[in-house]
């Protein structure tokens, strides 16, 4: 009975519509054509991604015309503290595609500490900057130590801004998932944390090797 | 192990590579290159599978991948095109 109630009801989208062909008991894969999250975050993604884009032509023109100072830049960075961003990054996004998962198949506290593992993760972040911008000051890397630095520290410190909307936005999807806000019928909101997260992900693993890697 | 474990280990894992690469690597066709492939390769497990894109809206799908397509062929212009790029934006 039970099995046949399931074959007839459709398994719910992350916005509460129901999908024929799917069961609320299968372990919930979205369905083809969808907006991940909602359309406002994709919004903000795509102004996001032209930003940096742009952002992205100042650096190589400023490397057109700067050769040696690019050079020999990355030379003088704390790499480990690039590498570590990377590494904290990428292991808080895997945070948030379990706690997707999670609330998927209905598990609504593994979610809810997922979204918290994500969002203390992702705090090494601006720890780790903050660190390695001491370290820099001490080895005298300012704003005006030359154009390869100034390049580094707008694009980095603009990364970091939108890094903080993120952690800002973490912080509001777990204590929303705590309160049982979210469920297999309504993720929308969890999931478009995940993917403003993924972006800064996707963005910052561009940033890292321009600045620590490429000469 | 599952799925998003093997992909968040193999992103580490590249991670590791880029890291060798800002220790030992030196300017050229050869380090250019290996960056626009990590670039690219990464970019795309981020968007695959973090991001679950490829069963998302196909014009969203494009734009992403348009982004990770884009950013390593600015590094390699960048590499190979460098002087006239220089000499394209500088004001006279």
């Amino acid at each position: 009975m039970k099995a046949a109630s399931a074959a007839v009801l459709p398994a719910p989208t992350c916005r509460g519509e129901r999908v024929e062909g799917m069961t609320p008991s299968t372990p919930a894969t979205p369905p083809s054509g969808r907006v991940p999250g909602n359309a406002g975050i994709w919004v903000g993604i795509l102004c996001v991604l032209v930003e940096f884009l742009l952002l992205f032509c100042v650096y190589f023109v400023a490397k057109a015309h700067h050769r040696d100072a690019f050079l020999t830049g990355p030379d003088q960075l704390a790499t480990s503290a690039g590498v570590a961003i990377t590494c904290f990054l990428l292991t808080s996004g895997y945070c948030m595609v379990k706690a997707v998962a999670a609330i998927r198949r209905d598990r609504r506290r593994a979610a809810g500490r997922w979204v918290l593992a994500a969002f203390l993760l992702g705090l090494a972040y601006p720890l780790i900057k903050y660190f390695e911008i001491r370290w820099n000051l001490a080895h005298g890397i300012d704003g005006a130590a030359g154009i390869f630095y100034t390049t580094y520290y707008y694009l980095t410190l603009n990364h970091l801004v939108h890094v903080s909307w993120g952690l800002l936005g973490l912080l509001w999807v777990a204590a929303r998932t705590a309160l049982g806000v979210y469920s297999p019928h309504d993720y929308s909101g969890l999931e478009a944390a995940a993917m403003y997260w993924h972006t800064t992900d996707l963005i910052w693993l561009v940033i890292f090797p321009f600045f620590y890697v490429l000469r | 192990m599952g799925h998003a474990e093997q992909i968040w280990l193999l992103l580490l894992g590249l991670t590791g590579t880029g890291a060798w690469l800002a220790e030992t690597g030196q300017a050229g066709w050869p380090l250019s290159l290996t960056v626009a492939g990590l670039i690219a390769w990464k970019g795309r497990l981020v968007i695959d599978h973090y991001m679950e894109m490829t069963t998302a809206d196909a014009r969203l799908r494009r734009v992403m991948y348009a982004f990770i397509v884009a950013v390593p062929l600015l590094v390699l212009a960048s590499h190979g095109l460098g002087d006239a790029l220089r000499d394209f934006t500088t004001l006279r």
